[in-house]
């Protein structure tokens, strides 16, 4: 059998609204997740850099507990488990919840070490000018820190794009699970994953090149700061 | 490229199978050919056979003795007798597939035949060689028994858990417009996924073949007694091993005439 025969590649394309519909999904679960992510990661990542003890406690708890985990696992534990609890989110909802909380400890980390990377200095400059905790943060850390955190916070969303296919362990209608369910009806596998390869590929390539872009812009405003100094 | 790609897709699994057959016998006393890939499983002195390890009756590995065995497997020994001549178990090597690997697994070499609830149709006829049918089963449906339900009619509007790389999605589709319901899928991976899914409420039914579904009935659950979409099970070889697959197909022929598979489904509680 030819993997790569004409008729295989042909039935690819007219199955091509199928593909579309997994590529708009996989778009819309990694927005929505990349979303909660942020969310999750800006506010625990602060809290790892707060001056209360009780806050910073948190952030390693969590920060600890996904990080060892394995997404699989999460996804695993919400699909078959919650049910079991009598909870009941729809597929889609578990997909966002998964890579968001997965996704969010990594981001923690990234915007965590991101606001540590600002000199002390800064934080004692604020606080001598009778800035508060909060305001110094606001004002002085975070517009600084942004630089830094950009370009791993870019790759962090290519990351969460490619582990989205994960979720076609639950059948979320995903790239990879309309890939997977359509060339296990057929046996296309050759033509169906390359078109995967190539999907996954084009959302991910260029996010990753702009991420490294905002580095070496980052590098060199730094570059700049350090000899200024 | 093509093997490039395709030792990708199975590397994993041909790699276990390497590991599984040493020990080469010499030519026994089959049946005579000079097809190379029949003379290749000859010199090899074990034929190669892909079966089901989970669907009781047809191919089922016992927990404790590890030991696989149903029809299905009673089928590839009377298929090793006739190429080598032997009647014993170290004539065949099993090698547990699912429904996802087994074609794979035909197309680069790993296994010689795959007798694995395997349902002919006109689109696998054009990707491998399958011998006639047989067995005929029947698609029906898993439930819990606090759902409630009675029959498929009771399933309109419900979701449907279904595996990945199984004909069952399309002939409950053809079902359903005949009974004038409409039904929603869930389809993943592989078959405890599914029943995982049904015990955790994910879906509402668990469909397949009814062969396949009494390997995962347990107290809270049960068969409904719709049966449709029958399905034929046929003996599938690499579609370029023709002489391979002509043996095949004669030796279930004859059985099928002379009454051994009569005999081979009574024994097995099929008929």
């Amino acid at each position: 059998m030819n993997l790569f025969a004409g008729q295989q590649w042909q039935a690819l394309f007219e199955a091509r609204a199928l593909f579309a519909k997994g590529l708009g999904q996989t778009v819309v679960t990694s927005a929505l997740a990349l979303l909660l992510s942020l969310v999750i990661g800006a506010v625990i990542g602060a809290l790892g850099t707060a001056p209360w003890r009780i806050a910073r406690a948190v952030n390693r708890t969590y920060v600890d507990l996904v990080q060892n985990l394995p997404l699989v696992t999460l996804v695993a534990i919400l699909f078959f488990g919650l049910p079991h609890l009598g909870v009941n989110v729809p597929v889609f909802g578990i997909g966002v919840l998964c890579l968001g909380v997965y996704h969010g400890a990594y981001i923690a980390e990234v915007i965590r070490a991101g606001i540590q990377s600002i000199h002390r200095g800064q934080l004692e400059a604020a606080f001598s000018q009778g800035f508060t905790y909060v305001k110094a943060m606001r004002h002085i850390i975070l517009p600084q820190a942004f630089q830094v955190i950009l370009p791993p916070l870019t790759n962090q969303a290519v990351s969460l794009i490619k582990n989205s296919a994960v979720l076609n362990m639950i059948g979320a209608g995903e790239m990879m699970n309309v890939a997977d369910s359509w060339a296990g009806q057929n046996s296309y596998y050759g033509p169906t994953y390359l078109l995967i390869w190539a999907l996954f590929f084009a959302l991910c390539f260029p996010l990753a090149q702009w991420a490294r872009r905002l580095e070496q812009r980052a590098i060199r405003a730094r570059g700049q700061e350090v000899q200024a100094r | 490229m093509k093997r490039i790609l395709s030792s990708v897709l199975v590397g994993v699994l041909s790699l276990g199978l390497l590991a599984g057959c040493g020990g080469s016998q010499s030519a026994s006393v089959g049946i005579k050919s000079d097809d190379p890939v029949i003379k290749k499983i000859q010199a090899r002195g074990v034929l190669n056979a892909g079966v089901k390890v989970d669907v009781p009756k047809f191919g089922f590995r016992d927990i404790k003795t590890e030991k696989i065995d149903g029809f299905e497997v009673d089928l590839v020994r009377a298929l090793a007798k006739e190429i080598l001549g032997k009647n014993d178990d170290k004539a065949i090597h099993l090698e547990g597939v699912t429904s996802k690997t087994r074609g794979a697994l035909l197309d680069d070499g790993s296994i010689d035949i795959v007798a694995a609830t395997f349902t002919i149709n006109d689109q696998r006829k054009t990707q491998w060689n399958f011998s006639d049918p047989y067995y005929v089963d029947n698609i029906t449906f898993l439930v819990r028994k606090d759902s409630g339900f009675k029959s498929m009619k009771d399933l309109n509007g419900k979701k449907i858990g279904v595996s990945q790389t199984t004909t069952t999605r399309k002939a409950i589709e053809t079902e359903a417009l005949k009974q004038n319901i409409a039904v929603d899928f869930l389809e993943l991976p592989g078959f405890p996924e599914v029943k995982a899914a049904l015990d955790a409420k994910r879906v509402d039914a668990f469909s397949v073949d009814g062969s396949i579904l009494l390997g995962y009935l347990d107290n809270n659950t049960m068969l409904l007694p719709d049966k449709f979409g029958p399905q034929e099970y046929g003996i599938a070889t690499n579609l370029h091993n023709t002489a391979l697959a002509k043996v095949v197909n004669d030796v279930i022929n004859r059985m099928l005439k002379n009454g051994e598979m009569d005999t081979l489904l009574k024994k097995w509680g099929l008929k």
